[in-house]
């Protein structure tokens, strides 16, 4: 076989489109059969180069070959009902018998369409990665509801969380006065109603004062000061949050109907703060800091907040008080008992009748 | 978690070699391929992609109303859809997807089939 023949060969049977073209004209001089294949517009020499390949910029492609840089461009047509992306490379040769444009064509149809399918795969996994962020800040907020932020990274971290202790934690615990047999026991709805709408304004004072509410129970509350974070002023920040809460009650009381009467005790004390439990947790406080709490919430009359001589001895100086006298507290022995009244800021009265 | 049908299968480098087969089994037969004669490439494929990836179990939803919608102006008819799903058995058998795996995806597709066929025999059918 003489080399002649077998260039021709080549030539017919190669999988890229071939096209020779005048560098004035544009008129086709030559094409191989793939290139008559993917452009039947091509009807013979007097066919110009811009009638058969749509698309093609002449401008642009005279001012590339004139600076002597290839022209390339990726044209989209259809053959035998297929969509085909054919990318086309004009470059000028400079031969004996005159300049000569040689048009190479290939067929990138395969690699239009995977970095089509790429681009399809990669948005709908950054939609995915876009819900599933979302799914988990949800997920995040719903368990800072039931622990603190910094016990939350520590168990987000480490899978565990070790039981602390917090050598002066304050504690406030709250309780309705014989709620249950309110008349609006009757109409349950209206009751967590108007609980939750308390309950809100509870968790915004004590928010204010940097507490947490730990959990209710019914309608028992409980929140706290410096756990997990102990800071200087907690044992007076819970006397100012149970201050407002009872200036709270009070006003709401005035204006509805339906009377809500509370039980505040608060102490300070060490307690030791862990979460509970394996499949249902929540955080949760215990120790004699949270006992002596509850005792006194016990002991409270009617809107009152109590407290025992080991908080009264750290806040003295800032509230003003009503001595109740030496108590029996089970579990306590005997301990000097005081009503909280007020504070430079907030004075709650006394005496009503309840 | 039990893991999906594409992830047991190696994830997007299978879905793309799959997709891409059947792209073409699709488009070189006489009876598919008349129906996407208008449709622009990218939005075939695309479709394809999340379609099949959906089928899978793979990072899309599809709620039947978008399937519909998708299909609406196709018109596509029972035997043509028949003949689709047959090129799917096809295609996934090609990369020697385990027969209950196969069963599982068809499966998917039939139970979509009122919302993809939507040619005048729909109603009838």
């Amino acid at each position: 076989m003489d080399l002649d023949r077998f260039n021709r060969l080549l030539l017919e049977s190669a999988g890229v489109g071939l096209a020779l073209a005048d560098p004035e004209t544009l008129g086709i001089a030559f094409a191989n059969p793939r290139f008559q294949e993917w452009f039947p517009a091509l009807e013979g020499p007097e066919s110009r180069l811009d009638e058969v390949l749509i698309g093609l910029d002449v401008e642009r492609m005279r001012s590339r070959l004139a600076a002597d840089r290839p022209y390339r461009v990726d044209l989209e047509l259809k053959a035998n009902r297929r969509a085909l992306t054919i990318s086309v490379d004009v470059k000028r040769h400079v031969g004996d018998g005159g300049d000569l444009l040689v048009v190479e064509c290939q067929n990138i149809t395969k690699l239009k369409e995977l970095e089509y399918m790429v681009e399809s795969y990669s948005k709908m996994v950054e939609r995915q990665n876009r819900d599933l962020r979302k799914e988990k800040d949800r997920v995040e907020k719903l368990l800072l509801n039931i622990m603190p932020r910094t016990i939350y990274e520590e168990w987000k971290e480490f899978g565990v969380t070790a039981p602390q202790r917090f050598d002066r934690a304050a504690v406030l615990m709250l309780d309705f006065v014989s709620s249950t047999e309110m008349d609006i026991a009757a109409d349950p709805p209206a009751l967590v109603a108007e609980l939750n709408d308390i309950f809100t304004s509870f968790d915004r004072i004590v928010e204010q004062f940097g507490g947490d509410r730990l959990k209710t129970i019914g309608d028992a509350y409980m929140a706290v000061c410096g756990v997990p974070e102990p800071g200087s002023d907690d044992p007076r920040n819970i006397a100012r949050i149970a201050l407002r809460i009872v200036r709270y009650l009070q006003r709401r009381n005035a204006a509805q109907a339906i009377q809500w009467v509370c039980r505040i005790g608060i102490n300070a004390g060490p307690v030791v703060g862990s979460i509970i439990g394996v499949q249902k947790y929540v955080y949760d406080i215990f120790g004699p800091g949270v006992g002596l709490a509850a005792r006194m919430e016990a002991l409270s009359n009617p809107m009152e907040i109590t407290m025992a001589e080991d908080l009264y001895e750290l806040i003295r100086d800032d509230v003003t008080v009503r001595e109740r006298g030496e108590m029996d507290v089970k579990g306590f022995g005997t301990k000097r008992i005081y009503t909280l009244e007020g504070m430079s800021d907030l004075a709650i009265s006394a005496h009503q009748d309840w | 978690m039990a893991r999906s049908v594409l992830e047991r299968y190696g994830g997007f480098p299978f879905l793309s070699r799959v997709v891409m087969a059947f792209y073409d089994k699709v488009l070189d037969s006489d009876v598919l391929a008349p129906y996407f004669e208008d449709v622009d490439m990218r939005r075939l494929i695309d479709h394809q992609t999340k379609f099949m990836a959906f089928l899978m179990g793979g990072p899309a939803s599809y709620t039947n109303e978008h399937l519909g919608n998708v299909h609406a102006h196709l018109g596509i008819d029972r035997p043509s859809f028949d003949v689709m799903v047959a090129t799917m058995q096809e295609t996934l058998e090609d990369f020697e997807m385990e027969e209950a795996d196969v069963a599982t995806v068809l499966h998917g597709l039939h139970s979509r089939a009122p919302w993809i066929i939507t040619g005048p025999q729909a109603a009838a059918g």
